[in-house]
């Protein structure tokens, strides 16, 4: 089977790079030396058709019409702009945008723990003693309410004192031993927002928690 | 002998990287300089890639405003020349991606030396460009560019791919096929042969 010229060869033929010697097909293939003549003959059309050369005041009227929308740019990067304008320029939009979608997608993505207790009917008492509840006993006994040692006291005061989410989630996650850390886990975002404002209301009166012990 | 700080020395005798500099720096004139010395070969890619006169400045301005734009990101990798070529044919590119190109008119006039011409000569030489020019303007945009970079702006197909970001081996491929596209085009002009 006869092998054909690649359209480099025939570029570098045409092109004087390579001579046709060195490619003994050229020789045997009508084919191949049809299609070097035509592309020879194109290249020499193409040469001689030449651009039309613009006025000679063109030259000094491109200069000035690029003078002056450069001008216009170091004008425009020069003028002060609002907190919109710089929001909305490509270089703080894309990221902020990519940001906040990046914050949504890992609210969304983040897996919760299911809910798997429930919560006791009987109402909490926040007097001295606590209420143990009884119709759940997949709860651990609660501490006294206000015990130094009690843990559910210092993952509450560890959330309440939380500045970011993720560390507030990172307590409750490390939190052992008590129910609230998987009532805390559990709660939606809007749930623990709530929490969070009720346990900071509640942990700027340290009196009140004195008061109760 | 003291020796001249950059800018102590005229724009015009700047090298081109310090030129650059210049321009970076703020200095005056020094991309008027740019302009000035790159205006011919950048209209004439654009007028061989658009094939009329008013797209052809227009994208000569948008090349400049580019490259002055993006002159921080000039690293002196290539010529400054080859660098506002891989400009100029992105801009190419999204015009005639955006808007089909409006070929010259069969009387468009070249202001070449026809002093030794004859009238009938020079007439028909004219026709002839306007008709290659015409089937240039209807490749492909790639075959297009590579037609008009190697043809006449004379890249090597080196600098070629570098402007096109592609492979030595597809720039000689879209050469071989834009010269075969321009046969077919031209096929019938026994006087184009």
């Amino acid at each position: 089977m006869k092998r054909h010229l690649t359209p480099a060869q025939f570029v570098d033929l045409a092109e004087g790079v390579q001579p046709e010697s060195s490619l003994p097909h050229l020789a045997t293939c009508e084919a191949c030396r049809r299609d070097l003549a035509d592309m020879r003959a194109m290249m020499s059309a193409a040469d001689t058709a030449g651009a039309p050369e613009p006025s000679p005041l063109f030259w000094d009227h491109l200069s000035a019409r690029v003078r002056e929308a450069v001008a216009a740019v170091a004008d425009e990067d020069a003028r002060p702009r609002s907190w919109r304008e710089r929001l909305l320029q490509p270089l703080v939009l894309v990221p902020s945008l990519a940001g906040a979608i990046a914050v949504a997608l890992l609210a969304v993505l983040v897996p919760r723990a299911p809910l798997t207790t429930t919560l006791p009917s009987t109402p909490l008492s926040v007097a001295g003693n606590a209420v143990l509840p009884t119709a759940s006993p997949s709860l651990p006994p609660l501490a006294p309410f206000g015990a130094t040692d009690d843990p559910q006291l210092s993952l509450v005061a560890a959330v309440a004192t939380a500045g970011e989410w993720d560390e507030m989630r990172d307590e409750v996650a490390l939190a052992t031993g008590g129910s609230s850390d998987a009532v805390a886990g559990a709660l939606t975002a809007d749930e623990q927002r709530a929490l969070r404002r009720l346990l900071a209301e509640e942990m700027a009166r340290p009196r009140a928690l004195e008061s109760r012990s | 002998m003291a020796v001249m700080s950059a800018r102590e020395i005229p724009v015009a005798d700047l090298d081109e990287q310090r030129l650059v500099d210049a321009c970076l720096a703020g200095r005056a004139g020094a991309f008027d300089l740019v302009v000035e010395r790159h205006r011919r070969a950048v209209y004439q890619l654009c007028y061989r890639f658009v094939g009329n006169h008013e797209d052809a400045s227009d994208l000569s301005q948008d090349v400049f405003l580019r490259a002055y734009r993006g002159l921080g990101r000039f690293r002196g990798g290539s010529s400054l020349a080859t660098w506002l070529y891989r400009i100029g044919v992105n801009a190419c590119l999204n015009r005639v991606a955006a808007k089909k190109p409006i070929t010259e008119d069969i009387d468009a006039r070249q202001h070449v030396d026809t002093a030794r011409e004859s009238q009938v000569d020079r007439v028909l030489r004219e026709e002839r460009g306007v008709r290659v020019r015409a089937a240039i303007a209807q490749l492909p945009p790639k075959q297009r560019a590579t037609l008009v970079l190697r043809m006449y702006q004379e890249l090597s197909h080196e600098e070629i791919a570098g402007v096109l970001g592609s492979s030595v081996g597809a720039v000689k491929a879209n050469f071989f096929h834009a010269l075969g596209n321009l046969k077919k085009s031209l096929g019938s002009d026994e006087d184009l042969k």
